[in-house]
């Protein structure tokens, strides 16, 4: 019973937690699913939108969330342009090529970062960010039930985006057989232009939140990747539940495991039981095929 | 026939002509710098040859390869602070490397393509934290960030380990050439054009996939241990990082990738380049990016790939075959 009242933070941090993973992973998701390419430079996309929050903040005196309705179109139009003008390209050519040219753009998107900002951690210190609530014998900081929250509604979003617009059901229909969506008369590269921009705009507000959770440097983007692609192949790639799942099941692994082994074991746990999890179902746990 | 023969000959006495040259480049007094860079290009080039053995020829598009690396550096240090010759740390971290890869191939190898990739891009992320957790070598060293010196090797002249060096490169073309011409080669090659044909002819594609990976990692575990003999210490943050991929990745593609000379060309600009933008570390990688993005949105075969496909090599192959 003690060991279980114990637990009830650990296991709460992981879920509220893994809402964060959520939404880092839900915009590598969405483009994997849709236009069957990973892209390496989410993560620094991610962070790209930390720095507009932070700049928002110290700059204008902005809260960082509020600042999202100016990030969210801006890094829109970034993803897009990534999309439509480099990756599309290379989509053309082979997987293999996306993929290195993603890992380019990582390069030099992290560089720039340091470049700017330097590689000095940072953080979006809001008045809220120390603030934590309690329920019982369970405590957790508000931030983190803000994570949770945004992951609910990016989710949900996505959802009925994809169900009931016109735009969304292109999308579908591009990542179910590009062929035939062609020729139905769908511009299927200008609809992965489209899915790009979504999924950086879904960084935009992740990095926001994971500004206010973790402090970052200009080269967190990569850890954060490494992270989604690992509660993303966990979930099983490609699908929407399987991503927020496993980012539940990610974030309560590497919580429960730092309650028990201390925090410098908890992601080693975390990737350790992905490993062993994609040996025993390579696809994942809601993967397809 | 004996004019490809002559080719190949005229090819081989270019490249033992050169290996003497470098090899006597240090007796000669050359200045410390170059020798720094020389050095790094057998490395690295080592690395990308490997690279593009999984990459280029056996359709294993590997994201991990500081794992090897990281791995067999620590060895080859732990090693060393077992009073064990720093020779025998580089063959067992090499050993220990090849044996990670069997162990990695259970979970890794059943992930096709993309998931190939994701999967072993996770790989030196978790020896990263193992790493920093472990304390392998107790005593005075522990909590410094658990990186350790290379124990007893200020006496190891650098000269000798700049020859290592030289040999892994130069050992590493030659396998890369016994390699495609062998067995292995003509089954990797049948298994990239078409793996279920492939496997209908009776090649074992799971077996081939493997041999070339425990090959990449045994050379690119020899080439990691030497170069942290250069460096004289290790440390987990940078022994696992994202930048060794970075750099063996540019090379071989800049170069070509499935392609025996690109991962030359390309390793020449490579560090050519450090060397340029060596004072602008900053610069330096954006520019690196952008090639990156450059070279494989115009010209996706890479540098030598793309001079294998223009008219004037084709027009000069004919003449040179002619006669």
């Amino acid at each position: 019973m003690i060991l279980l009242s114990d637990l009830a933070t650990p296991i709460v941090m992981g879920i509220l937690l893994g809402g964060l993973y959520a939404v880092i992973a839900l915009g590598l998701s969405l483009v994997f699913g849709v236009v069957k390419e990973i892209n390496i430079a989410h993560g620094d996309l991610v962070i790209l939108g930390s720095y507009f929050g932070y700049v928002a903040m110290t700059r204008f005196g902005i809260d960082p969330i509020l600042s999202l309705v100016i990030g969210i179109p801006i890094l829109f139009g970034i993803g897009f342009v990534i999309q439509k003008y480099l990756l599309n390209r290379a989509f053309r050519i082979s997987t293999d090529a996306t993929l290195i040219i993603a890992f380019g753009i990582s390069i030099i998107l992290e560089s720039t970062y340091q470049f700017i900002w330097t590689p000095m951690s940072r953080g979006l210190t809001t008045p809220y960010a120390l603030d934590s609530l309690s329920a019982g014998p369970i405590h957790v900081p508000l931030v983190y039930l803000l994570d949770f929250i945004a992951a609910l509604v990016v989710m949900l979003f996505l959802r009925e985006f994809l169900k009931r617009t016109y735009l969304g059901r292109a999308i579908m229909a591009a990542a179910q057989d590009r062929k035939a969506a062609h020729l139905m008369g769908i511009n299927t590269d200008q609809v992965y232009a489209f899915t790009l921009g979504i999924s950086a705009a879904f960084a935009a507000i992740a990095g926001v939140f994971l500004g206010l959770t973790f402090p970052f440097t200009p080269v967190s983007g990569m850890a954060f990747l490494i992270i989604a692609l690992g509660v993303i192949v966990l979930g099983g790639l490609g699908s929407i539940v399987g991503t927020f799942v496993g980012a539940i099941v990610f974030g309560v692994v590497q919580t429960v495991s730092g309650h028990f082994f201390g925090v410098a074991a908890q992601m080693l746990a975390a990737y350790t039981m992905v490993l062993v999890v994609l040996a025993v179902i390579p696809r994942g746990i809601f993967g397809s095929r | 026939m004996k004019a490809v023969i002559a080719q190949l000959r005229g090819r081989l006495t270019v490249l033992i002509v050169v290996t003497i040259v470098l090899a006597l480049l240090p007796i000669m007094g050359v200045p410390r710098v170059l020798f720094l860079y020389l050095f790094l290009f057998f490395i690295y080039l080592t690395m990308a040859n490997m690279w593009n053995l999984l990459a280029g020829y056996s359709g294993l598009i590997f994201l991990g390869p500081a794992a090897f690396i990281g791995l067999a550096g620590y060895t080859m240090t732990i090693l060393t602070w077992l009073d064990i010759p720093y020779y025998v740390g580089i063959i067992v971290g090499a050993i220990v490397a090849a044996l990670f890869a069997v162990l990695i191939s259970i979970p890794v190898f059943r992930m096709k393509g993309i998931y190939f990739a994701i999967g072993t891009l996770v790989v030196p992320e978790v020896l990263r934290y193992v790493f920093t957790l472990w304390k392998p070598v107790g005593g005075p060293l522990d909590g410094l960030g658990r990186g350790y010196p290379v124990h007893g090797v200020i006496d190891v002249s650098r000269i000798e380990v700049y020859w290592l060096g030289l040999v892994v490169a130069i050992g590493s073309i030659f396998l890369m050439r016994y390699i495609l011409r062998s067995k292995l080669g003509m089954g990797l090659a049948a298994i990239r054009d078409n793996d279920s044909t492939a496997a209908s002819s009776g090649i074992n594609v799971f077996n081939l996939k493997l041999y070339s990976f425990v090959i990449a990692a045994f050379v690119i575990g020899l080439a990691g241990a030497i170069f942290y003999i250069y460096q004289g210490a290790i440390e987990p943050n940078s022994a696992f990082s994202v930048r060794w991929l970075v750099t063996i990745m540019l090379a071989t593609v800049i170069g070509g990738e499935g392609t025996e000379e690109g991962p030359i060309v390309g390793t020449i600009i490579v560090v050519l380049l450090y060397f340029l933008l060596a004072r602008y570390a900053q610069i330096s990688l954006i520019i690196q990016g952008v090639i990156l993005v450059g070279i494989m949105s115009l010209a996706p075969q890479g540098i030598v790939g793309s001079i294998q496909k223009s008219r004037p090599y084709h027009y000069l192959r004919q003449l040179a075959t002619k006669h």
